[in-house]
């Protein structure tokens, strides 16, 4: 009997070893691409957070916790949000006079107005992009997880 | 009457749509005693609002809101794009609200043991019967 | 426990018909002059010989009086609508950094004897001079992005509350 029940687990081990590298190469080209055409940041967070489900699904949860460790996800998911608010604290240092939050025209990437503008954008999609993969991951093992009850808790 | 009955349910179909799934999922949400199947009917009222809100702004002879020279040509109009991007915000706020909601259920299950809403109910008040004090 | 469901369904049923009486006034799906698209009816005057003037650019008296009582902005120049014959376009003067100091801003049409005044909606500015002003071809992106990108700073603050208020609630360990 353990030797059937390896057996079926090995095809759908080796199907999904070989999607997932797939799954995340499609989110963050639906990211990057979100100023181009349809997409953007949250739709690609979400499409990166489902290959770390179909991980968990079929290996165990206890090796998904080793493969993303909780003490890495929940400096991402604070991360995302620092690089948000951080353009828009560099904006307002950078435009000298005139203080204008999240005027993404004052930072010298180029020199033109309009090009520094659509680069602050792509800046902006990668910040929520990794806020949001790292908050459903992180409610993903909250829901799925059981702990053993502690003694007089 | 039959030509202006169905001139009218022809030409604004999606109103009517919208406003049957409203009803659906308003009517699960009060009359469900299951907790979970609270939260799917709020789901589908939640959809309902999205689908009529978008509907709103849609273009007979209209195209998906990216700038391309070649649909202008073509004689293509523009679909609204202001809806689209207010949508975007309420779907993720949809989205946090039910997570919360189904960690909430986790809790009421660990502690009562059961998922239906009559029998929590006649728990709590068999509490209060033995302690003889109000529950919260 | 019958008793309860009975009653919510006569009171959807109720709820139905009410919203059936709503929607019979909102405009048709697909409609390309909906108002909600283009533009949104202010008011009418009686035209007088104005079409001289408007033709010419400058704003005639009874218009800017009329816009004053009613406080709305002051125009400054008039230009005829390209593609269409008795429609101006008014512009208003603004202030901005490092954008063209004018918007377009009110129409009016002339029917007949009555000059029409309309005002145009936020979208049309999108339309016509988002892809210059920002660069990016996707218009929704800079709606949330960068028109409207403090909204998108709260709605990531909304997630981040989401996965905090999880954590509170399910991890139970004793030195949390």
């Amino acid at each position: 009997m353990n030797s059937k029940k390896e057996e079926e687990n090995v095809v759908i081990e080796t199907a999904s070893r070989i999607m997932i590298p797939f799954i995340q190469l499609f989110a963050l080209y639906v990211i990057t691409h979100g100023a181009l055409g349809p997409g953007g940041g949250f739709q690609g967070g979400v499409v990166f957070a489902s290959s770390y489900f179909l991980y968990i699904v079929v290996f165990n949860i206890i090796e998904g916790k080793k493969r993303l460790p909780e003490s890495v996800y929940t400096t991402l998911s604070s991360t995302g949000l620092c690089i948000y608010a951080g353009v828009g604290l560099l904006s307002i240092i950078l435009s000298f006079g005139m203080a204008q939050y999240l005027n993404y025209g004052f930072i010298p990437f180029t020199s033109h107005f309009e090009k520094n503008r659509s680069l602050g954008i792509d800046l902006v999609e990668i910040g929520v992009g990794i806020t949001v993969m790292a908050v459903m991951v992180s409610i993903f093992f909250d829901l799925a997880g059981k702990e053993k009850k502690d003694k007089g808790e | 009457m039959v030509e202006w009955l169905t001139a009218e349910i022809s030409s604004k179909y999606n109103y009517w749509v919208s406003i049957l799934l409203m009803l659906i999922g308003f009517y699960a949400i009060i009359a469900k005693d299951n907790l979970i199947k609270k939260i799917i009917g709020l789901s589908i009222f939640q959809t309902a609002i999205f689908l009529f809100y978008i509907s709103l702004g849609v273009v007979r002879k209209g195209t998906a809101p990216i700038v391309s020279e070649e649909m202008i040509l073509k004689g293509y109009a523009y679909v609204n794009p202001l809806p689209h991007v207010l949508i975007l915000t309420a779907i993720v706020v949809a989205v946090a609200t039910t997570a919360v909601a189904l960690s909430l259920i986790i809790r009421l299950y660990e502690e009562y043991g059961t998922i239906e809403e009559t029998e929590i109910i006649g728990a709590i008040k068999r509490k209060e019967a033995d302690q003889d004090r109000p529950a919260f | 426990m019958k008793g309860h469901k009975a009653i919510t369904l006569i009171l959807m049923i109720l709820l139905c018909g009410v919203l059936v009486y709503v929607a019979e006034d909102i405009p048709d799906f697909g409609d390309p002059k909906a108002p909600a698209i283009k533009y949104v009816k202010l008011f009418h005057l009686e035209a007088g010989a104005s079409e001289n003037a408007l033709n010419q650019g400058r704003i005639p008296e009874t218009i800017s009086i009329a816009l004053k009582e009613r406080k709305f902005p002051l125009p400054s120049r008039a230009e005829k609508t390209p593609g269409a014959e008795n429609d101006w376009d008014v512009f208003i003067p603004k202030e901005e950094a490092y954008y063209p100091k004018e918007e377009k801003f009110y129409r009016i049409k002339k029917e007949g004897e009555r000059l029409h005044l309309y005002r145009y909606a936020f979208v049309v500015r999108w339309i016509e001079k988002g892809f210059k002003e920002t660069g990016a071809p996707n218009m929704v992106t800079h709606g949330l992005a960068d028109y409207r990108g403090y909204d998108t700073l709260g709605e990531t603050v909304v997630i981040f509350t989401a996965g905090v208020s999880v954590i509170l609630l399910l991890r139970r360990r004793s030195r949390l």
